[in-house]
């Protein structure tokens, strides 16, 4: 049998969003050996965004795709990362993420995270998705779990804090969230590989 | 009485079970928008919610979303 790290370095995992969660996500996985990323955003880097994203002042206006590829081969060169400077919609997650093992469902907005996750177990066969739901506010970090829905799809979160109840969202518990993911999307690599 | 799992925790239906998830959503209150559902392990699209029927003993799972990330 492949070593565990010969293993993380033959996957490939999908990051839908490059927020608090996506670039927390892409830093962990990329220190912790994943051998491809497949990363997309649309988004700029704004100052707000620096109390929760992994990006630095210089990288202020920059696209968040082109920032994160700068900043994971700083981390760790030999991994592999594809920006997608791109809106993902249910059309072109397929496209984008065929190679992916797993995706990280990394996105802001309730609908689309309905949206990719939806599309991920209707549109196409092979991968895991990873999503989040429930991690704005502070405290309460046991509240913030790890549970598998069914076969292909895997939620984080407490299932109810969200932004739009006014909670703020804050580097340690969107942390929290994301290295609970980013956990989970190793867990999923190595348990593929024993079947 | 009529009963459908869901989430895992047998509810049962005094009046019978919703016909469909749309109505199931609105007797729950969740936004169907921002729902993904499995009936049986299947997942069901959004879009066919209202056309999708309930029936006795299904195993539904609602996973609905909040914002933030």
């Amino acid at each position: 049998m492949a070593s565990i790290n010969e293993t993380l370095k033959q996957a490939t995992v999908g990051i839908a969003g490059l927020g608090g969660l996506g670039s927390t996500v892409a830093v962990a996985l990329a220190r912790g050996g994943i051998g491809q990323l497949i990363i997309a955003d649309f988004d700029t880097i704004e100052t707000s965004n620096l109390t929760r994203q992994q990006y630095f002042t210089d990288q202020i206006g920059k696209s968040k795709v082109d920032a994160m590829v700068e900043n994971l081969q700083r981390i760790n060169p030999s991994v592999h990362v594809r920006g997608h400077r791109v809106k993902l919609t249910a059309h072109n997650v397929p496209e984008i993420f065929a190679e992916a093992d797993v995706i990280a469902e990394c996105f802001d907005k309730a609908e689309e995270k309905q949206m990719i996750v939806e599309a991920v177990l209707r549109r196409m066969d092979k991968p895991t998705i990873v999503s989040v739901s429930g991690l704005a506010g502070y405290g309460n970090s046991n509240a913030i779990c790890t549970r598998r829905i069914s076969a292909r799809l895997i939620l984080v979160g407490d299932g109810e804090s969200g932004i739009d109840s006014g909670q703020i969202l804050t580097a340690p518990r969107v942390g929290i969230a994301a290295c609970h993911q980013a956990n989970a999307i190793v867990e999923v690599i190595i348990d593929e590989t024993k079947k | 009485m009529e009963s459908l799992k869901i989430n895992g925790v047998k509810k049962q239906f005094a009046a019978g079970i919703p016909a469909t998830i749309a109505v199931l959503l609105e007797q729950l209150r969740i936004e169907a928008a921002t729902v993904v559902a499995e009936i049986d392990g299947q997942i069901i699209e959004c879009e066919k919610f209202a056309e999708t029927k309930l029936h006795e003993g299904q195993s539904i799972e609602l996973v609905r979303f909040v914002p933030g990330g």
